[in-house]
């Protein structure tokens, strides 16, 4: 394992470095967006492995905390005047708005049994959209609002390196964090909960800690999704946002982190081919279900996903074997 | 002497853990086997890989000289085989009347016919006939599902420690109960009351971390007071 | 007085719909451990496919029977295709139903369109009765009266026939029922595909009393009888019609009088639920 993983670690580097020259070498808009796009979905798919793959819990309501801090941004930077200070400290705020928010839901919903907590997480995260969808002195409703960025922001490329920047120091983080010793806990949560407990551990409070450096992450990719916009609305509390991520996970890989930024890569891809193709038949317009379909098929036959099974192969098989049967199937 | 069953080296796993690691006996026609062992040592889970419901990894278990471990749960129960689970598997708000009903195979008469018989062995359960069997006590709920399992003359019967929770009245109503049925029918009897165990017993297996290590006639237990101290910590 | 009475029928309506949605979610997850995310789906697809029926034939009672006839269908692919290769195995159940979920509705959208589709009631159920000065609408009171002939039919079956006995032992203890001979996995595949189609069944009935539909309402829809599962007590057939009609009411009554509140008044009534009953409010009563 650890010869494959510095191998991982100067790959990432290698492919980051490449990315922050891109720019500079190939001038496209259209790549740009779209690159920038990928890296703020990857992020918050990487905060969902963090729970998925690590953790082993199924959570259906995590667009609650990509809204959180989408929503935070756009209205901290509507009412306040538009400096870099004012988007740190909107970051600031999403972030503990998440912190609070997912200790208390945390603490409610994570002792219960995997079916119940998805059920839940699912109603928790519907109730932020009512709540979105109501108070419209602050959100303005469905339709959402714009506003303004500061100048540096405004500038694709600038906005590239800084969502590239989040995307791989987060990557590097959260990898720290899954291979720490609190990190070998969760995963050993994953794999037997009860055997944790009887060995003295708590699992409540590990996992209540999971879905916090979960859900912080997961508003920080929020605020750079609106930023990318310069606009909000309800759609970053829905169902969709939790399930982009979940196909994500899912299709790259499941407990890797890489997998994550690989499924995004090619979802946003393949979404942006497929729009383009919806000219030719509208049956791409509907692109997402053969995401969905890959997705089923991956979930019965590679419950590892891309990055997994790919793993496995080099790797060999033998004790993986057992692991690639765990991960997905708890 | 017919062998009624027979399970040869079965190993079970239960998740990762290696439950069972080589149970070997048989069960003779007719007779009362006993598999004694401590605490944890793998009687249960024997009994539920017999019936497929913590199937084997590898082994065999025989029944009437057919292979019959990789035969699904309901295939092997309908071969004629009654099992009565440690927790007793009652259903709370079945009442005993739809006890009988569920368990009793066949159509028409045939079940009027065994329930009557099954109601003559077991008579204490006439009087809660339309209760759910949730109300009753531990010991009515013990002779509920002895009864369901015997209602279909089901030709072996596997019983897990009836006598467990029971006030010891209780159990020597539950020990005559069962001593009427044996020789109508084989049992294997798990067990950890000892003296229920030497009377009711006609041969035993020793199983002892997932492995069967002695086995022999009930009455040579009962002399070697150094194996009953060994194996199963009593005296 | 016609206010209350009009929001008694409007949220014994809505409870009925529910409850519809909800018997089969609570019964599979009863007897087969699985939480269906997927059922919403079925919901959507009995709407759709039943409103096309209607407009096709103009048959309202044949539009019924043939979005029930779909469920069955769906149901049965469902249960072999998708739950089969991962029973047992909850979090691939969780993530994979979902994923199914997303397929339904989005093959509805290529299908019919990814527009709201409007939906009507057939002439002899549009309108409404004058009772005194209490104006009461008939298709409301349809809902309500289909509602409780499948609640009895079911109740029936379930009581007094030998499956609905086999059903009621395998919500208790499954093991022990396949330990007494029974083939139960028989059995899940009935229980699915009835459950799928009482789901259509309420997607069918929602659609004229909605006015539209559209594909995502089954998602939304699931989310209330998800609460109403947990409230009635998981498994427990009884206890998810006397929920629903909870959740029916109160959501009518809240609705009138603070609707902000509505869906938050329900999910907090499940989250206290969960926490402190998990078994539910109504669990034992059958
Ligand atoms: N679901 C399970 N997961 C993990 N381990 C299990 C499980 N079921 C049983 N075991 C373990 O398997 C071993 C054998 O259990 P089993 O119930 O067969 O023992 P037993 O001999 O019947 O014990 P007892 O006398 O306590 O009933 C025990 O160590 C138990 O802890
Ligand atoms: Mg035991």
């Amino acid at each position: 394992m650890g010869m494959l993983n510095n191998r991982m670690n100067l790959f990432v580097i290698i492919v980051g470095l490449l990315l922050f020259l891109l720019p500079f070498i190939y001038e496209s808009r259209t790549l740009l967006i779209l690159l920038t796009q990928i890296f703020i979905f990857a992020i918050f798919a990487m905060s969902y492995d963090l729970l998925l793959g690590y953790t082993g819990i199924v959570s259906f309501g995590h667009a609650m905390f990509f809204g959180i801090g989408a929503y935070s941004t756009g209205i901290i930077l509507h009412r306040m005047e538009s400096t870099i200070f004012t988007v740190l400290l909107s970051l600031l705020v999403g972030i503990l708005l998440s912190l609070v928010i997912s200790i208390l839901v945390g603490f409610l919903t994570l002792r219960l049994k995997s079916h119940f907590f998805a059920m839940l997480t699912l109603a928790f995260a519907s109730l932020f959209l009512v709540v979105a969808e109501k108070w419209r002195t602050l959100t303005y409703g469905n339709d959402g609002f714009t506003f303004p960025l500061p100048e540096f922001l405004r500038d694709r490329t600038y906005f590239y390196l800084v969502s590239l920047t989040f995307m791989i120091a987060i990557y590097f983080l959260l990898k720290r964090f899954t291979e720490s010793p609190f990190g070998k806990v969760l995963v050993a949560i994953r794999e037997n909960e009860r055997r944790v407990e009887s060995l003295g551990f708590h699992p409540l409070y590990y996992k209540v800690i999971a879905s916090v450096v979960a859900g912080t992450t997961a508003s920080i990719s929020g605020s750079l999704y609106v930023l990318s916009l310069r606009f909000v609305n309800t759609s970053v509390f829905t169902m969709e946002m939790t399930l982009d991520a979940l196909l994500m996970t899912i299709i790259g890989g499941v407990g890797t982190l890489i997998g994550p930024i690989i499924g995004s890569g090619l979802i946003e891809f393949a979404h942006h081919l497929l729009t383009d193709l919806a000219s030719i038949s509208p049956i791409f317009e509907r692109w997402i279900i053969f995401f969905g379909i890959l997705y089923i098929l991956t979930v019965i036959f590679f419950p590892l996903g891309i990055v997994g099974t790919i793993r496995n192969r080099i790797s060999g098989k033998g004790k993986k074997e057992k692991y690639a049967k765990k991960t997905v199937a708890g | 002497m017919e062998v009624l069953l027979k399970t040869e080296n079965l190993e079970t796993f239960i998740g990762q853990y290696h439950i069972l690691q080589g149970v070997t006996f048989e069960a003779i026609r007719g007779e009362v086997t006993v598999l004694l062992g401590r605490n944890g040592a793998g009687k249960t889970t024997t009994l539920r890989t017999i019936l497929g419901l913590s199937p084997p990894s590898r082994g065999k278990v025989f029944f009437k000289q057919k292979e019959i471990q990789e035969l699904p749960t309901y295939k092997t129960a309908n071969l004629g085989i009654g099992y009565v689970p440690e927790d007793q598997g009652i259903f709370p708000y079945l009442t005993v009347e739809e006890h009988f009903k569920i368990a009793t195979k066949g159509k028409g008469d045939k079940v009027n016919e065994r329930i009557e018989t099954t109601l003559a062995l077991f008579p204490d359960l006439k009087q809660f006939w339309r209760k759910q069997a949730g109300v009753l006590s531990g010991g009515q709920k013990q002779m509920l599902a002895i009864a369901r399992a015997y209602i279909n003359y089901n030709e072996l019967l596997m019983i897990d420690e009836p006598s467990k929770g029971l006030a010891p009245i209780v159990v020597e109503k539950v020990m005559e109960t069962l001593e009427r049925m044996k020789g109508e029918t084989t049992i294997i009897l798990v067990e950890q009351n000892y003296l229920m165990a030497e009377y009711l017993g006609d041969r035993f297996y020793i199983i002892d971390d997932g492995k069967t290590v002695l086995s022999g006639e009930m009455k040579e237990l009962k002399e070697h007071e150094e194996w009953r101290k060994k194996y199963l910590g009593i005296s | 007085m016609e206010q209350i009475v009009n929001l008694l029928i409007n949220g014994l309506a809505t409870g009925m719909l529910i409850f519809l949605l909800a018997a089969g979610l609570t019964l599979i997850f009863g007897l087969m451990d699985v939480l269906n995310f997927a059922h919403g789906g079925f919901f959507a697809w009995g709407a759709y496919s039943g409103i096309w029926f209607y407009g096709v034939t103009g048959q309202y009672v044949l539009a019924i029977l043939f979005a029930m006839f779909v469920g069955l269908v769906l149901g049965a692919l469902t249960e072999k295709l998708i739950i089969k290769p991962v029973y047992g195995n909850h979090i691939q159940q969780i993530l994979i139903t979902l994923g199914f979920m997303l397929v339904l509705s989005e093959l509805l959208k290529v299908i019919w369109g990814p527009n709201q589709l409007p939906a009507h009631a057939p002439e002899w159920l549009s309108g409404s009765w004058l009772i005194g000065d209490i104006i009461i609408i008939k298709y409301r009171v349809f809902i309500i009266v289909v509602g409780l002939i499948a609640f009895f039919t079911i109740h029936f079956i379930l009581k007094k026939t030998r499956i609905g006995l086999i059903v009621r032992a395998g919500v208790m203890n499954k093991e022990m029922v396949e330990a007494m001979g029974i083939h139960i996995q028989k059995i899940f595949m009935l229980v699915f595909m009835v459950g799928a189609s009482l789901a259509a069944l309420s997607g069918l009935l929602l659609a004229p009393y909605s006015g539209v539909i559209y594909a995502e309402m089954g998602m939304d829809f699931a989310i209330l009888a998800f609460i109403v599962v947990v409230i009635g007590g998981m498994g427990s057939f009884t206890g998810s019609l006397l929920a629903a009609i909870l959740v029916g009411l109160s959501g009518s009554f809240m609705a009138y009088y603070v609707s902000e509140l509505s869906i938050a008044v329900n999910m907090l009534l499940m989250i206290l639920v969960l926490i402190f009953r998990p078994q539910g409010l109504f669990y034992g009563k059958g």
